[in-house]
């Protein structure tokens, strides 16, 4: 009895001691600024936390409070439900396939609606992905896009030439069968089971993803996700892992994972982000020669350019002015010249501005690597139309998992049309469903 | 249940005094149980979109969506899972347990501190025991296959291979529960009668007659009561272990089960078409009454199981 | 103590705490038959042995694993490292969970407290005192056993996390027209996303607790309650001297089921909290998880293991009382 009587006074006791406490914080003038992004490792949310402290020892009205919320999509969720519920962050890091949906939830305000927004300096493709209805919506952050990454050493034990880039999927297979051949360990292709890829693919075929040109003439309807560009791609699927020369971990959109088959040796070619080119880089020293080419295409196919890939920065609106001009300025002081540069060095995302990309070129960052401008150069040389320009539609984030488990079925062996065709079919049913909002 | 002399002990009357006593509690469950449960089979009309903070009534069209039509297999396979989970995780978890706590039991040196280990994992939550099992079972540096790896050269796909996560899963929510089982068959064992067992001794009984015919019996109230509350506990707090260890997936093999993750439960389905995506609460909701009616399937059995066999005392 | 030593033989006998072993039925065993005691048979132990091993290695390896370095984490081994303090301290700073166990920790007591003393409340009413309807209210309680939070997130989401009206005319429309109150989709709620109340309130009222009580209160025999009367005690003296003193096993019990109950939750907070200045422990764990790229393990075992140790405690304090109050009594 009494040591039940005790833990209960132990409880009240603390309890009590915890509210006092906490009503001893006063209440302090400082503003705060809520800025929730999708970064949790460290590096990442840390180079965003310094700037946060730049920003905040720079001015004293305004506290800029910085959340993680682990991933895009739960960034994203998180924010609009946080809106819903009154009490929306400031800002939010939201990545591309999510625009539409954040859009259409009305929870944004343009950032030119308040006060000026100078986009002379962001580099066009950059710009093309976020324009909405005419008007930049969002400030530019983090963008990348994929790009092969080689393994040379075990390109040259194949019988090539170190500097060998297979252009296509068809050169893809033919490197990794002469280097199974030549009993080549690893002789495999690795990329991330990640939708994001199959969207990019379909951009470098100058394919739509959704009609009504890719939903920026018009509010999408279809996907098309059966189409012959589509079909290309699940095709090279099957025929990668009919004759076993595909690697992955097993798992959707499994980053690390995929980057670390590679790292390992396991795989002779890997696909993915940009942004990734500084950890691989770092990871591979002393282990094999690294080698960056353009993503390979479909044969028979015209080179038409990848889509931005990453995030921009969104204002909420349901706050006063000041704070929500305070928030913006954060945004602009985080992203500019000098901080993309740095942000640029640190993961291998692009400087979105002009004026950082000079910069970059006059300290000489770019013939130091060379790993480094075939990023650019791949995004530079990309066409500017409606395919390279993104689709926006609001399932996209439902497509993203569709698109996924589809081909995986085709990895497992399932009919590439018939799992395409099913893909179609469900994701045009959650169009559909999204669509009848409206 | 409800015991008769229900008013042996009513001795106030005092109408305020009641009044104050009972109407909190009813006053909460109320509005946070009632309505909300009521609202939830009326939002199973509408379309109603999350983000958008669109509703429009649409009548069944959220039933038919889940048995015909694009949306349906997923649903469909997501609760053929959601029985066979949970069906795994109560018989492997109960029938363990039992045998675990006869053992622990019996007067052996050393049996209170057995008792001691066994029960402990009473204060484990499904989020810890996700999040523990996810180190160890991760196929790349996970201790597991480090193990297997060093004895057998075999590296097991634990979370991305269907079948290995579905055992992952039905095993990782069977350790997160063993405690809870444990301390109720033991508190139980501590009740059985001596006699029986000491007749049965004299009879020249085997053990496993010994168990099936006395033992089992006697702990059958322990046992029903066991398994409601596991199947509760596989229906709705294995979300955490599966949120944390496998998201829902992988993907079954082609076939009847690739529409959806193999290791999504209906809650864990409500959870992912109401929230996630592109949200659809509407049709979350239906889900969600889907599994209302499961559970109250299951207590419809409990109630009229419990009148027939067990002896309760209220 | 007094109190209890009047109850009923059966309880009494139900009073033991089964670590201490027990007199009465531990003497049986399976294999041999006779009560004479003789050598423990190895297989028993072979069995509990193997059986403790599987229920504690887990732990035991999370517990190794936060000692160690991020090299050493990710290597088999198993030795006992030095970097617990730090793996500790990045976890509670940098990854908050220092204040996501706070909230926890006081969620987890009002909600304990508050749920004991409303059911301890509402089960007097309905066992003390006379009134009409009586079973239907007692169904009433109960009905919502089958009623977890779960089942209804939907509704409970909208009804929480809706703002409120803004003014009573807008309220009072909705509330009081049958029609949209009951059939048209929540319109109003109590705007409380951002606050404890969300993950607090909803919680107060248990079902398990009324019916745990009440139990407890119609096994006391009416000859006390009587002489109580007689002494001319009213209601709030009887609780106070009489009722009170005589239920602390269930107080206990209770205690313990809804602070680990409470603790545990995952889901609800999950969908329902915004903000990390109010978000729980556990789904706290599962952020720290979601770093993407790479994941610290040693930092990650270490919060694990933080956020086991509180309801352990709560456990090895309250548990002989659960025992008496709940675990031997309820489930025959």
């Amino acid at each position: 009895m009494k040591r039940i009587m005790l833990v209960f006074l132990i409880a009240v006791l603390s309890l009590s001691a915890i509210t006092a406490a906490g009503s001893q914080e006063t209440e302090t003038q400082v503003k705060e600024i809520y800025f929730w992004h999708a970064f949790s490792d460290a590096a990442r949310s840390q180079w965003i936390q310094d700037r946060a402290d730049e920003f905040n020892a720079m001015q004293s009205d305004y506290k800029v409070v910085l959340e993680t919320k682990g991933s895009y999509r739960d960034t994203l969720q998180a924010a609009v439900l946080a809106d819903k519920q009154g009490t929306p962050p400031h800002l939010v890091q939201l990545f591309e396939v999510g625009s539409q949906l954040a859009y259409d939830t009305g929870m944004f305000k343009s950032v030119g609606d308040i006060g000026s927004f100078d986009t002379s300096d962001y580099i066009q493709p950059v710009l093309n992905y976020y324009t909405i209805n005419g008007t930049v919506n969002s400030i530019p952050f983090n963008s990348s896009s994929p790009v092969l990454y080689i393994n040379k050493d075990k390109m040259v034990e194949a019988g090539y030439d170190a500097d060998y880039v297979p252009a296509t999927f068809g050169d893809v297979i033919e490197v990794l069968e002469a280097a199974r051949a030549r009993g080549v360990s690893g002789a495999k292709f690795s990329v991330n089971l990640h939708a994001w890829f199959f969207e990019q693919w379909m951009a470098q075929q100058g394919a739509m993803l959704v009609n009504n040109g890719n939903g920026r003439d018009g509010r999408a309807t279809e996907n098309n996700l059966n189409s012959q560009a589509a079909i290309n791609i699940g095709n090279f699927f099957a025929e990668l892992s009919r004759k076993n020369l595909y690697t992955y971990t097993g798992k959707f959109e499994d980053w690390g994972g995929s980057d670390a088959i590679f790292q390992e040796g396991q795989a002779m070619l890997h696909i993915t982000s940009t942004a990734d080119l500084g950890n691989i880089t770092s990871a591979v020293e002393g282990k094999f020669n690294l080698g960056v080419g353009f993503m390979p295409i479909p044969d028979g196919t015209e080179r038409n350019g990848t889509v931005i890939g990453g995030a921009s920065v969104w204002v909420a609106k349901n706050h006063p002015v000041d704070e929500l001009t305070a928030a913006r300025d954060f945004a602009l002081y985080m992203t500019n010249m000098k901080n993309m540069v740095s942000w640029h060095k640190l993961t291998g995302y692009y400087p979105v501005r002009n004026s950082s990309i000079e910069a970059l070129k006059a300290e000489g960052w770019f013939d130091s690597d060379a790993n480094q401008i075939v990023a650019f150069n791949q995004l530079l040389a990309t066409k500017v139309n409606a395919a390279t320009a993104g689709a926006m539609a609001g399932t996209l984030l439902d497509n993203r998992t569709i698109i996924e488990t589809a081909i995986q079925k085709i990895i497992q062996g399932g009919d590439v049309k018939a799992a395409l065709d099913e893909a179609k079919v469900l994701s045009d049913a959650k169009l559909k469903e999204y669509n009848a909002n409206f | 249940m409800i015991s008769n002399g229900q008013d042996d002990n009513a001795i106030f009357s005092s109408r305020g005094l009641l009044l104050l006593f009972l109407v909190p509690t009813m006053l909460i469950l109320l509005v946070f149980l009632y309505f909300p449960a009521w609202h939830s089979i009326v939002l199973s009309f509408y379309r109603n979109n999350l983000f958008l903070g669109t509703r429009k009534f649409i009548g069944l069209e959220n039933f038919i969506n889940l048995f015909t039509g694009p949306l349906a297999p997923a649903f469909i396979q997501s609760f053929f899972q959601t029985l066979v989970l949970s069906g795994l995780i109560v018989a492997g978890g109960i029938s363990a347990s039992v045998f675990i706590a006869i053992q622990a039991n019996k007067k052996i040196r050393g049996g209170r501190i057995y008792r001691m280990l066994l029960i402990w994992p009473f204060a484990l939550s499904p989020a810890v025991a996700g999040t523990i099992f996810l180190f160890i079972f991760n196929p790349e540096v996970g201790i597991m296959n480090t193990m297997l790896d060093f004895l057998f050269s075999i590296k097991p796909r634990w979370l991305d291979s269907p079948y290995l996560a579905v055992m992952l899963v039905v095993f990782a929510a069977i350790w997160k529960n063993m405690g809870y089982n444990i301390v109720f068959y033991l508190a139980a064992l501590q009740n059985v009668p001596l006699d029986p067992l000491e007749a049965a001794d004299i009879d020249g009984a085997g053990s496993w007659l010994k168990f099936r015919r006395i033992l089992l019996p006697l702990l059958s109230p322990t046992t029903f009561f066991l398994v409601f509350t596991n199947l509760s506990y596989s229906f709705f707090e294995t979300f955490g272990l599966i949120d944390i260890l496998t998201t829902g997936g992988p993907v079954g093999p082609p076939g009847p089960l690739d529409n959806t993750g193999i290791t999504t439960t209906i809650m864990y389905k409500v959870f992912q078409d109401g929230f996630g995506g592109s949200s659809n609460m509407g049709f979350a909701a239906a889900e969600s009454v889907i599994l209302m009616i499961l559970v109250g399937l299951v207590a419809f059995f409990q109630f009229s199981y419990m009148g027939k066999r067990v002896h309760y005392q209220g | 103590m007094k109190g209890k030593s009047r109850r009923s033989g059966d309880l009494r006998r139900s009073g033991k705490p089964i670590l201490s072993g027990n007199r009465q039925s531990a003497g049986y065993q399976l294999s041999a038959g006779k009560l004479r005691r003789k050598r423990d048979p190895v297989w028993i132990h072979a069995v509990l042995l193997t059986a403790v091993f599987l229920v504690g290695f887990p732990v035991v390896f999370a517990l190794i694993k936060a000692t160690q370095n991020t090299a050493q984490v990710l290597s088999p081994s198993m030795r006992i490292g030095s970097s617990l303090l730090y793996n500790a301290g990045r976890v509670l700073g940098v990854y908050k969970l220092g204040l996501y166990m706070k909230n926890s920790f006081i969620i987890a007591l009002i909600v304990t407290v508050g749920k004991i003393t409303l059911s301890f409340f509402a089960a007097f009413g309905l066992v003390y005192f006379k009134f009409r309807g009586k079973k239907i209210l007692f169904a009433f309680i109960i009905i919502t056993l089958m009623m977890p939070t779960e089942v209804l997130i939907l509704g409970l989401f909208d009804l929480i996390s809706k703002r409120p009206a803004l003014s009573f005319s807008d309220f009072a429309a909705w509330f009081f027209n049958p029609a949209k109150l009951f059939f048209s989709p929540i319109a109003y709620g109590f705007g409380w996303s951002s606050s404890y109340l969300a993950i607090i309130v909803p919680f107060l009222a248990s079902a398990t607790g009324v019916f745990l009580f009440r139990q407890h209160f119609t096994a006391i025999p009416r000859s006390l309650a009587d002489s109580a009367r007689i002494d001319g005690a009213g209601p709030v003296s009887f609780i106070f001297h009489v009722l009170i003193p005589m239920s602390w096993n269930t107080i206990g019990a209770l205690a313990l089921i809804q602070f680990v109950y409470v603790w545990d939750q995952y889901l609800w907070p999950r969908v329902i909290v915004r903000y990390d200045v109010n978000q729980v422990v556990q789904v706290g764990l599962k952020n720290i998880i979601a770093t993407g790229d790479s994941v610290y393990w040693g930092e990650v075992m270490a919060a694990a293991v933080m956020a086991m140790i509180p309801p352990l405690i709560v456990f090895s304090l309250l548990y002989r009382a659960f025992m008496r109050g709940y675990a031997l009594s309820s489930n025959k």
